[in-house]
């Protein structure tokens, strides 16, 4: 015997991963571009005056150098300075420079302010002829940094920039992925549990009830009245017993928790089994079993969970029986036969067959819904499903439903 | 040799109702001596002074669980042990058979299951055969089948036929599921042991045999009924 087990929910972990990996990549552009813009705007709000521009509009004169009105209206307005500097590095002009600027550089001092700052006044140079014009900001108003990049990192960059882009989004979505199937396991083993106490917390009193309704049945103290009413609640009670069952088979299946104990079988011993313990426990002339087995499908063998392949055909016949019409005789056809790679069983009654909605709900790939219609039906597909089957429900044209199952031949 | 009745069956469950009723129960079934606990206290002490033929045993106790005290129990004795269980998860299911106990009963239960298992652990254990209270003859209309001797007696007849090993081995499985269809894969299996399939024809052959022996018209049977597809019945 071997158990299987099958993955829980992975297309469900897997969109929540993706929309979380999602999420956090929005995230992080959102930021970006919110960094970007608050840099802009102080970049804006903070603009001085370039050294270019101040260039422009300084000229030589007979007497030196002069400014432009408008632009020493400009710089005092922000609170600039400016010197021009000959070749020998002596200051030949000035506008508003503070008194701890010196009057004359050296070459070294110049090639120092150039990249730097000048008695931490930002500065900005530039080359006019033999001369240079100095521009300084006010102290602290902004961060002087060189930036420098070999440029084959700049080519291997641009090459591999997507790749790395890529890998941080597989990297994102690994994490989340993790993150989000814990969390999915840990509340779905919880809500397992709680409805397995659930049902564990019934079944104690229920056996009572069934155990008391089925003494009183066969007493001969009551009246037709009472004995009718006697079966009634000793008839609902196993009513009850069934749908405990399957209220703690479809959370496990549901999330996928249920190991399947898996052994080697001949389907169509199975199927007799489940059919004549069911013919045997049925009430008396109002129920028929036709089964036929084809001669091959009876050598057939299958892997799968014994018990929850005889759940599967009680559901079926307990949907028959009840969905009946009322006072005929149920007569339920069963046939096996062997298609390619496939046992098939197919199982026809002959009631009003499925509704429409019980059809739409059964076809339907929306798993998560509660579905109190199809119940036991949803079941059967369930299990077919958990065997890596295939199942097919729908009506005879001479009324009746009809469903039909494969299951995978095991090979020797 | 005695019969099933006379073992001493033990009840440990901790709901005082489910005890009075089983009890009540299998003492209407025919069990003469039925002693219950409520714990594993209770159950050790019970146990000792009562030295039971065979336990029901829940598997939540106040105390403990029936798990452990399957195993402290069977230090003392290899006494047979049901558990009854309100848990139905397999684990627990094959837990239970794996410590070495001889059957696994979910709640909730029809009592009729409860005896038909209790009885086929009983006879298999204390290897007694027939559990109609020491009677081991079946009765089918004016045929009489004895299954100490093997022989069937027919309406008025002197002497009665024999049956055949194969022929008893499938009479008793269906007596010992009167009412109840029993399908043609597990006859095939008491008769010939594995549940090997194409032994069909055969079983065809020694079923209409037994028909013979047993039928007052063998092509129209009264007691021996084939369901079609599915298997036999013995009505």
């Amino acid at each position: 015997m071997k158990i299987k087990r099958n993955l829980p929910g992975m297309r469900k972990i897997f969109y929540f991963a993706m929309a979380l990996a999602l999420m956090i990549g929005l995230m992080l552009v959102v930021n970006f571009a919110f960094f970007l813009l608050i840099a802009f705007k102080c970049y804006e709000m903070s603009r001085f005056t370039k050294v270019g521009e101040v260039l422009e509009k300084l000229s030589v004169t007979d007497t030196g150098y002069e400014l432009e009105e408008s632009m020493q209206a400009e710089l005092a307005g922000k609170n600039q300075w400016a010197m021009l500097l000959d070749e020998n590095g002596n200051e030949v002009w000035s506008y508003r420079k503070p008194e701890e600027i010196k009057e004359s550089y050296s070459r070294s001092e110049i090639a120092r302010m150039s990249k730097w700052y000048l008695e931490d006044y930002p500065v900005y140079l530039r080359v006019w002829d033999e001369r240079i014009l100095v521009l300084g900001i006010p102290k602290h108003s902004m961060w002087k940094y060189n930036m420098e990049f070999p440029l084959a990192w700049i080519d291997f960059m641009s090459s591999v920039w997507f790749w790395i882009v890529l890998s941080d989004f597989l990297l994102v979505l690994t994490l989340a992925f993790f993150f989000v199937k814990r969390q999915m396991k840990n509340r779905e083993q919880a809500r397992i549990e709680w409805i397995a106490g659930i049902s564990h917390d019934i079944r104690t009193p229920l056996s009572m009830v069934i155990g008391y309704s089925d003494a009183l049945c066969g007493s001969g103290n009551l009246t037709e009245e009472e004995r009718r009413q006697m079966a009634l609640i000793r008839h609902q009670s196993m009513v009850m017993k069934e749908l405990v069952e399957d209220l703690n088979l479809t959370s496990r299946l549901e999330y996928s928790m249920q190991a399947l104990r898996v052994e080697k079988m001949r389907p169509a011993a199975v199927l007799r089994e489940a059919a004549a313990a069911f013919l045997s426990d049925a009430a008396e002339g109002k129920l028929e079993i036709e089964a036929e087995i084809s001669e091959q499908a009876e050598e057939l063998w299958i892997e799968a969970d014994r018990k929850l392949l005889v759940r599967a055909l009680r559901n079926l016949f307990n949907n028959s029986i009840q969905h009946g019409e009322q006072g005929e005789v149920t007569v339920i056809s069963l046939h096996m036969w062997k298609e390619k790679r496939w046992c098939c069983i197919s199982f026809s009654d002959n009631g009003v067959g499925y509704s429409q909605e019980v059809l739409n709900q059964l076809q339907s790939r929306k798993k998560e819904k509660a579905e109190p219609k199809i119940r036991g039906l949803g079941i059967v597909r369930k299990i077919v499903l958990a065997h890596d089957g295939k199942i097919r429900f729908e009506n005879n044209r001479e009324g009746g439903c009809f469903c039909t199952m494969k299951f995978h031949i095991s090979s020797f | 040799m005695a019969g099933i009745y006379e073992y001493k069956i033990m009840l440990v469950d901790d709901e005082p109702e489910l005890r009075r009723m089983l009890a009540a129960f299998l003492a209407k079934e025919g069990f003469k001596y039925v002693v219950t606990a409520g714990s594993c206290r209770e159950a050790k002490e019970v146990y000792r002074k009562e030295a039971p033929g065979l336990i029901l045993l829940d598997v939540m106790l106040p105390d403990g669980d029936g798990f452990g005290l399957l195993r402290e129990l069977h230090q003392e004795s290899e006494v047979p042990v049901i558990f009854l269980s309100a848990r139905d998860e397999d684990e627990d299911r094959l837990h239970g058979l794996g410590i070495g106990a001889d059957d696994y009963i979910t709640k909730p239960f029809l009592p009729k299951e409860l005896i038909l298992r209790m009885t086929a652990v009983l006879k298999r254990v204390y290897h007694v055969r027939g559990g109609d209270k020491g009677n081991e003859v079946l009765l089918l209309g004016d045929c009489k089948v004895d299954f100490g001797s093997g022989v069937v007696q027919k309406g008025q007849a002197e002497t009665g036929v024999t049956l055949t090993a194969k022929e008893y081995a499938i009479l008793e499985k269906l007596a010992s599921n009167r009412g109840r269809i029993v399908t043609i894969d597990a006859l095939c299996e008491a008769v010939w042991q594995e549940g090997n399939y194409g032994y069909e024809n055969t079983l065809i052959v020694h079923i209409r045999r037994l028909r013979e022996k047993i039928e007052a018209d063998p092509s129209h049977p009264q007691y021996l009924l084939t369901v079609r597809g599915l298997g036999y019945k013995l009505v």
